[in-house]
């Protein structure tokens, strides 16, 4: 039992660190209608834009938190407007986009590589190592705080979608971009917007990935699978990109913990293109004229 | 004189020169040649010119007290520049046009295993220095000619930590993690287990991972339920210090061993108070008396520290000279046959060669223990 309930938490929190990448993964998909693989780049650049703030720059945690998620969403932008915007502008077809897309991540990665180098880094300390134990459960610091950031970011998104006037033009323009710009919405700028709120996710899930593991040009690769966890809640669905990643990451958990972690992604891919073969809009996806 | 004519001429102008150049190279005094093959641009080039740099040095000292069996060794080194295929053509370089004797290096199982046809067509022996790949001298369980190694092999390393873990430090239950995409992890994993449960240990768990996680978590929570005294963790450094990282936040207090894919500086920036007291198993240590002599040579000739390279290559040199010695003999197959039957001391170890796989057995590895985050010589051990 006790063994199950450790599973369980060491599932929830490969899973909320899997939820915060794949909602930028999915926010992108609801107005653009494709996959934003440059965005595993920026969440990469996130996690060393954090790094320097707090060695090089020798920035407050908070601040050097905060920082680094301002900077991931300015680079969000960037890629946005120079990789997406002029082929938005010539209605290019949908696959040049994913091609585009590609070739940024892996910009973003060699020019990582390139300038800062190939070698990772390791975050200074900010909260102690030792666990909490409650009972023979043992539950990290960092998980818990990352756990309470990855809920209160997506409660925030949530309300800013749900309740603000912006929100609702994103939510517009994600239903029918042509009929939101006719009602009057700069529908551009909702685009920049939503890229900087990607970015800033990203930079979020950057720090939190480089605190709790390494920071490292080819992290971006990881994020892989919190896009095929978005996939599997529903692409540009965000309560199916969270759901789908938890999921995810609890089903990685218990099959290496209960049957066997060699053949862990071997299954767990297998049940989620069962899934998919069934349900193919994903868990939490709808007919596909409702997104966001 | 026409186009036609002015080409034969200036071919048989070349055909004249290249033939005075033999001339002249056999009419000099006796030279044996030894050919050396590594990297010395990109990345491993500070350990390929550390071993250039030894092989010299060596051929050096050697020519000041006589030579060997009279003539004077000359090495010729070729930089592969990390690239397999110059490998290849370095080796043919060296064998057809230098007319070496034998070949020492390249360092890395991937150069080392293509250049085994051009040895063999050849016939000219190789010595690799620290190409740790089984199939850099067995392929499908037949030995190649006229491939050798100085270096233990990768699976070796996993007898030696599993008979250190059960006759050294006395435990009887362990586990294992490993890479499941990596052959190096699994060469290691596979012979810990046979070694462990041949000599009576119990294997309590035996978990995976890919390679690019980040998270073993799972894995370690079953290793935890399994309550083993030693844990395993053939693999390299950065995974060394995320899965030691979260065994100890997992409360498991076993102590941990790995091979050589650890020792590293960053391991102890990311991981100091969680490998506190684990075992490394390595090819040599820096700290070894035995291997004293030679750095302060090297060091007093070429005003640099010796990489883990150089001291291999030092002892494929002692291989070279005794097998050249024993055979009385200059010719490339005889030094061949010799090769088989070495058995000498070098400073790494006993080098005992194996006729059948080509690899010395039995060699001594250095056990090395982490003590807070220093790496600290233990003793020299061989299952």
């Amino acid at each position: 039992m006790a063994q199950f309930l450790q599973q369980m938490i060491n599932g929830l929190s490969i899973g909320s660190v899997y939820a915060l990448m794949a909602v930028g993964y999915s926010l992108v998909y609801s107005i653009m209608s494709f996959s934003n693989f440059a965005h595993g780049g920026v969440i990469m650049l996130g996690s060393y834009f954090g790094f320097y703030l707090l060695t090089l720059a020798h920035w407050a945690f908070p601040a050097a938190f905060v920082g680094a998620a301002l900077c991931s969403a300015g680079l969000a932008v960037i890629v946005e407007r120079v990789a997406y915007r002029p082929l938005r502008l010539r209605n290019a077809p949908f696959l040049y986009f994913i091609i585009s897309a590609m070739g940024a991540s892996i910009f973003l990665e060699n020019f990582v590589v390139a300038t800062i180098g190939p070698t990772f880094r390791t975050y200074p300390t900010v909260l102690p190592r030792a666990p909490i134990e409650i009972g023979s459960v043992y539950i990290g610091r960092l998980d818990i705080m990352i756990f309470i950031i990855s809920a209160v970011c997506l409660a925030l998104l949530v309300y800013f979608l749900d309740r603000t006037k912006v929100g609702k033009a994103v939510q517009a323009t994600a239903h029918n971009a042509r009929a939101a710009k006719l009602m009057g919405i700069n529908t551009d700028l909702v685009i920049t917007l939503v890229f900087a709120i990607g970015g800033l996710l990203a930079g979020v899930a950057g720090v939190m990935f480089g605190m709790k593991y390494t920071v490292y040009p080819q992290m971006g690769g990881i994020t892989i699978k919190s896009f095929i966890a978005a996939v599997f809640g529903g692409l540009g669905s965000l309560p199916g990109a969270v759901i789908g990643s938890l999921i995810l990451g609890i089903m990685e958990t218990l099959i290496s913990g209960y049957f066997s972690s060699q053949f862990r992604d071997l299954i767990s891919f297998t049940l989620l293109i069962a899934v998919l073969v069934f349900r193919p809009m994903g868990l939490m996806g709808k007919a596909t004229e409702e997104k966001a | 004189m026409s186009i036609k004519k002015k080409r034969v001429f200036i071919l048989a102008a070349c055909a004249a020169l290249c033939l005075g150049l033999f001339a002249q190279g056999s009419a000099a005094e006796k030279v044996v040649k030894l050919g050396w093959v590594g990297s010395l641009t990109g990345d491993q080039a500070i350990w390929g010119q550390c071993e250039l740099n030894t092989v010299k040095m060596m051929a050096e000292e050697l020519n000041a007290a006589g030579g060997l069996l009279g003539a004077k060794v000359e090495v010729v080194g070729y930089d592969h520049r990390g690239d397999a295929m110059e490998c290849v053509n370095a080796v043919r370089r060296l064998t057809s046009q230098d007319k070496v004797v034998c070949i020492i290096g390249p360092n890395a199982s991937g150069h080392a295993i293509p250049i085994a046809s051009v040895l063999e067509e050849m016939k000219v022996p190789d010595i690799a220095t620290v190409a740790t790949n089984p199939k850099v001298t067995v392929v499908d369980g037949k030995v190649k000619p006229f491939n050798f190694r100085v270096c233990f092999i990768d699976p070796y390393q996993g007898a030696v930590a599993a008979g250190f873990a059960y006759d050294v430090l006395k435990f009887t239950k362990a586990a294992v993690l490993y890479d499941v995409a990596d052959d190096y992890s699994q060469g290691l994993t596979e012979f810990f287990i046979k070694t462990f449960t041949e000599k009576g240990g119990k294997i309590v768990a035996k978990e995976a991972f890919k390679f690019g996680d980040t998270d073993f978590r799972p894995q370690l929570s079953k290793i935890k339920a399994a309550n083993p005294e030693i844990i395993f963790m053939p693999y390299f450094f950065k995974e060394v210090a995320l899965s030691s990282n979260q065994a100890r936040e997992l409360g498991i207090k076993a102590t941990l061993m790995g091979g050589d894919g650890w020792p590293s500086e960053i391991l102890i920036q990311m991981a100091k108070d969680a490998v506190h007291g684990s075992y490394v198993v390595n090819h040599l240590d820096f700290d070894d008396p035995e291997v004293q002599d030679f750095k302060t040579r090297y060091t007093a000739k070429y005003k640099r520290a010796v990489e883990l390279n150089g001291f291999l290559a030092h002892d494929a040199f002692l291989m070279f000279v005794d097998a050249a010695e024993r055979a009385n003999s200059l010719n490339p197959v005889a030094i061949r046959d010799a090769l088989e039957s070495t058995d000498i001391k070098g400073i790494t170890g006993n080098i005992r060669i194996n006729p059948a796989t080509h690899n010395p057995e039995g060699k001594e590895a250095a056990i090395i223990r982490i003590m807070d985050g220093n790496y600290v010589f233990q003793q020299k051990y061989a299952p």
